[in-house]
C-alpha cells in the first residue's frame, strides 16, 4: 500500500518532535530542572515513530523507560510527558513512579515498571483480552535486544504464538543492553530468528529507515487485526548517548558511534521528503517553530504544576475494599 | 462459654436456605456463580480446563463456559500472572491459578511489581481487578516442594489483598468479594481443607467482606489469632482447654493483608493475652507482624508476652513421615502454649 504525502508529513512531524523533545529533555536534566535521571533514545526515533504512527486510540502499547517517542507518537499529550519527568501533581502517575515511566490510559499507554521485558508481557495479556472480547485491537510490544534473553519474554511470545494473538513485537536492537554488548546477550546474529520457535514470522529491518519501520509495522499491524497472529520485527538501530544521562558510555568506541551517527534517521528521512517535494525548507522551518512552541508550553505546564503533597503517599494503594 | 458455629460468625445467622458442602465444592460453586454473573471473568492455569485442575477445583467449568473462559496454559507461571495483569487493564477480570504455592516464586514479579503496584504506579489510572488462586499448605504428604505456605512474603506487598479461608462459607463468600472489587486478590486455598472440612453454605447469593476478621469462638482468658488449617487446630485446642476451665477466644483472620487490627485489639483488650498460631516457618512469619502490632498498639492491655506457635524454622514440611509429623503444630502443642500464656 503506497504511503500518502499526508502520512509522510505526519511521520516527519513526529520524527522531528521526538528528536527535539528528547534533546530538550537531556538539557533540562543537565540543568537540574528535573531530577532522578533521563533515558535518551536519540538515534532510535524511527523505530518508535514508524511502529506507533497511525495506531488507533484503543490499541495498546507496552513501553519502557526509553520509549518516550512511542508515547508521543501514540498521542500522549506533551504536557503530561513533561509533568511525568518533573514528577508533579499533574503527572498521570501523580509523582509516584519514576520520571521516565510514561503512561496514559486514554490511549492505552501502559505505565511501566522497571523489570525489563514485563511491558511486553503485560501488553500480550491485553491482546489475550482482545481475543476473548473479539476485538481487533492490536498490542505493540517494545523491548531492546537485551530483554529478549529474559525468560518471561519467551513465555509471552510462546503464548501469543499458541493463541495467535494480535501482537506486534518490536525489538529495537541497539547493540547494547546498558553496558553489555549484544554479542554477550544474544547468540544469534538476528534476534528475529527467535520468532521461528514460536510459530510466527520474524523480520529484521534497518531501524533507522523510517520508510522501512513504518511500512513493515503497518503490514504487521494489519496482519494482527485480521487475526492472523503476531509478528516480530527486529529494528537494527543505535542509541547515541549512554544508558542514562549519568552513563558516559565508555564501553563503546568512538568509531562505532560515528558510524551510526552517519546513519541518523532524521536528516535521512527529511532529505528524501525534500527530494520528493513532499516538504520544502519553509515547511521545515514552520514545523520546527510549531514543535519548539509545543515543547515550551509543555515545560511551562509541568513547571507550574504543584508538587505532590506528603499525605498523598497512601493514595491509590488500594481501591475500596468490598 | 459458647462454641460458635464458625460459618455463622461472618455475617450473623445464615438462615434456613443452606446446604452442606466441602471447602473445595464451595470454591467450585463460587467460581461457577461468579462466572455466570459477570462474563468478564475468565480462568487461566495449568491443567484447569478439561482436566478440571489437579485437585478438581475447576471441575465442570470448562464444559460450561468453553475454551475462551477456562484456558489451559503452558507451564508459564510468570506469564500467567503478568498476562493476567494485561487482561485486567484491558477490561476483563482474570483469575490465574498457581497450581501449588511452591511454584509461586516464578510469578512473584507479576504479583509484586505489576499486580500490586499497577494502581499506585499509574496514579490510579489503571486498576488491576484479578483473583490469583493459589493452592497451598502442609499436612497432605506433599513433601518439601508441594507443601509451602508463603503468605508472609505477600503480606509485605501493599496494594495486594491476601485472603485464606478456613470454612466453606468463607471460601465462597471471600471468593465472591474478591471478584467484585477492583483490587488484585491473592486467594489462598488450603489443600488439606479441600475435602476434610464440610459446612453450611447459603443457597442464596452472599459475600464475606475482605479485610475483616471473625471472632469464631468467644472467650475471656486468652485470644488465639489464626487462619485456615491452623484455625481448626486452634479450635480443637480451645475445646481441650475448656475442660480445664480455660476460656479461649479464637479469631479467624481470613484476610491477611490488609488485616483487621481492630478486631484483634478489641479482643486482646478483653482477654489481656494473645497467642498467634500460623503455618510457615517461625521467623518473620504471620505471627511476627501480628505480635509486633499487638506490642505496639496494645501493650497496655497485655498481662503476658505474645506467644507465637508455628512450625520450626525448617524450609518447609519435609517428606519422611517422622519429619513431617514434627513440622506443623497440632492441637496439643497449641494447647500447651495457651496454658503457658494463661499461667504467665
Amino acid at each position: 500500500m503506497p504511503v500518502s504525502n499526508d502520512e509522510l508529513k505526519g511521520l516527519y512531524y513526529y520524527l522531528t518532535l521526538v528528536r527535539t523533545t528528547d534533546e530538550r529533555c537531556r538539557r533540562l536534566f543537565k540543568q537540574g530542572r528535573f531530577h532522578g535521571t533521563y533515558f535518551s533514545a536519540v538515534g532510535q526515533e524511527a523505530t518508535v515513530v514508524g511502529s506507533c504512527y497511525g495506531l488507533r486510540a484503543e490499541d495498546t502499547i507496552g513501553i519502557q523507560h526509553r520509549e518516550m517517542g512511542a508515547a508521543i507518537t501514540k498521542g500522549m499529550p506533551l504536557k503530561y510527558i513533561m509533568a511525568e519527568l518533573f514528577a508533579r501533581k499533574d503527572s498521570p502517575d501523580r509523582g509516584k513512579s519514576h520520571p521516565c515511566h510514561y503512561g496514559w490510559k486514554p490511549l492505552g499507554i501502559i505505565t511501566p515498571a522497571s523489570t525489563i521485558a514485563a511491558q511486553t508481557v503485560i501488553a500480550t495479556g491485553c491482546a489475550l483480552a482482545y481475543k476473548i472480547q473479539k476485538k481487533d485491537n492490536v498490542a505493540v510490544c517494545f523491548v531492546g535486544e537485551g530483554a529478549t534473553s529474559n525468560g518471561v519474554w519467551h513465555e509471552a511470545l510462546n503464548f501469543a504464538g499458541v493463541h495467535k494473538l494480535n501482537c506486534v513485537y518490536v525489538v529495537q536492537n541497539n547493540l547494547w543492553a546498558e553496558s553489555v554488548p549484544a554479542s554477550l546477550g544474544v547468540p544469534v546474529e538476528d534476534v528475529s530468528e527467535r520468532a521461528k520457535a514460536y510459530g510466527f514470522p520474524g523480520v529484521t529491518i534497518d531501524g533507522n529507515d523510517l520508510f522501512a519501520t513504518y511500512e513493515t509495522s503497518q503490514d504487521a499491524i494489519r496482519r494482527a487485526r485480521r487475526g492472523e497472529g503476531p509478528t516480530l520485527i527486529e529494528m537494527k538501530t543505535y542509541r547515541w548517548y549512554g544508558h542514562s544521562e549519568i552513563d558516559p558510555a565508555n564501553y563503546r568506541t568512538q568509531e562505532e558511534l560515528e558510524y551510526w551517527k552517519k546513519r541518523d534517521p532524521v536528516p535521512r528521512f527529511e532529505k528524501i521528503l525534500m527530494e520528493r517535494g513532499v516538504i520544502d525548507e519553509s515547511y521545515k522551518q514552520a514545523t520546527m517553530q510549531r514543535i519548539e512552541r509545543e515543547i515550551e508550553e509543555a515545560i511551562d505546564f509541568a513547571e507550574k504544576s504543584p508538587q505532590p503533597e506528603p499525605h498523598e503517599i497512601l493514595e491509590d494503594v488500594y481501591a475500596p475494599l468490598v | 462459654m459458647k462454641m460458635m458455629e464458625t460459618a455463622k460468625s461472618a455475617t450473623g445467622a445464615i438462615g434456613s436456605d443452606v446446604k452442606t458442602m466441602s471447602y473445595i465444592e464451595a470454591i467450585t460453586e463460587g467460581l461457577m456463580e461468579e462466572m455466570q454473573r459477570d462474563e468478564r471473568i475468565f480462568l487461566i492455569g495449568e491443567d484447569i480446563a478439561a482436566y478440571g485442575g489437579v485437585f478438581k477445583a475447576t471441575r465442570g467449568l470448562y464444559e460450561k463456559f468453553g475454551p475462551m473462559r477456562v484456558i489451559d496454559s503452558p507451564i508459564s507461571e510468570n506469564f500467567l500472572v503478568q498476562g493476567a495483569v494485561g487482561a485486567a487493564i484491558a477490561g476483563l477480570i482474570p483469575s490465574p491459578e498457581i497450581q501449588f504455592d511452591d511454584f509461586i516464586s516464578l510469578a512473584v514479579d507479576g504479583i509484586v511489581e505489576h499486580a500490586a503496584k499497577m494502581r499506585y504506579r499509574s496514579g490510579g489510572m489503571f486498576t488491576c481487578p484479578m483473583v490469583i488462586r493459589c493452592c497451598y499448605g502442609a499436612a497432605v504428604g506433599g513433601g518439601l516442594f508441594h507443601s509451602q505456605a508463603n503468605q508472609a512474603w505477600f503480606m509485605h506487598c501493599p496494594g495486594l489483598v491476601v485472603v485464606t479461608p478456613a470454612t466453606p462459607y468463607d471460601a465462597k463468600g471471600l471468593l465472591k468479594s474478591a471478584f467484585r472489587g477492583q483490587n488484585p486478590v491473592l486467594y489462598y486455598e488450603h489443600k488439606r481443607l479441600y475435602r476434610t472440612i464440610k459446612g453450611p453454605v447459603p443457597t442464596h447469593d452472599y459475600t464475606v467482606p475482605l479485610g475483616k476478621a471473625a471472632v469464631v469462638r468467644e472467650g475471656q482468658h486468652v485470644t488465639v489469632i489464626s487462619y485456615a488449617l491452623m484455625l481448626h487446630r486452634s479450635l480443637e485446642a480451645a475445646e481441650k482447654l475448656a475442660a480445664e476451665g480455660i476460656d479461649v477466644e479464637v479469631i479467624d483472620l481470613r484476610t491477611l493483608l490488609p488485616y483487621d487490627k481492630e478486631t484483634i485489639l478489641k479482643s486482646v483488650e478483653k482477654t489481656a493475652r494473645a497467642v498467634v498460631v500460623y503455618e510457615s516457618s517461625k521467623t518473620m512469619g504471620v505471627g511476627a507482624e501480628i505480635g509486633a502490632m499487638i506490642a505496639e498498639d496494645g501493650f497496655s492491655f497485655l498481662d503476658a508476652p505474645v506467644r507465637r506457635v508455628s512450625p520450626p524454622d525448617a524450609p518447609q514440611e519435609p517428606f519422611a513421615p517422622p519429619l513431617a509429623e514434627a513440622y506443623l503444630p497440632d492441637a496439643n502443642r497449641i494447647a500447651e502454649a495457651i496454658r503457658e500464656t494463661v499461667a504467665y
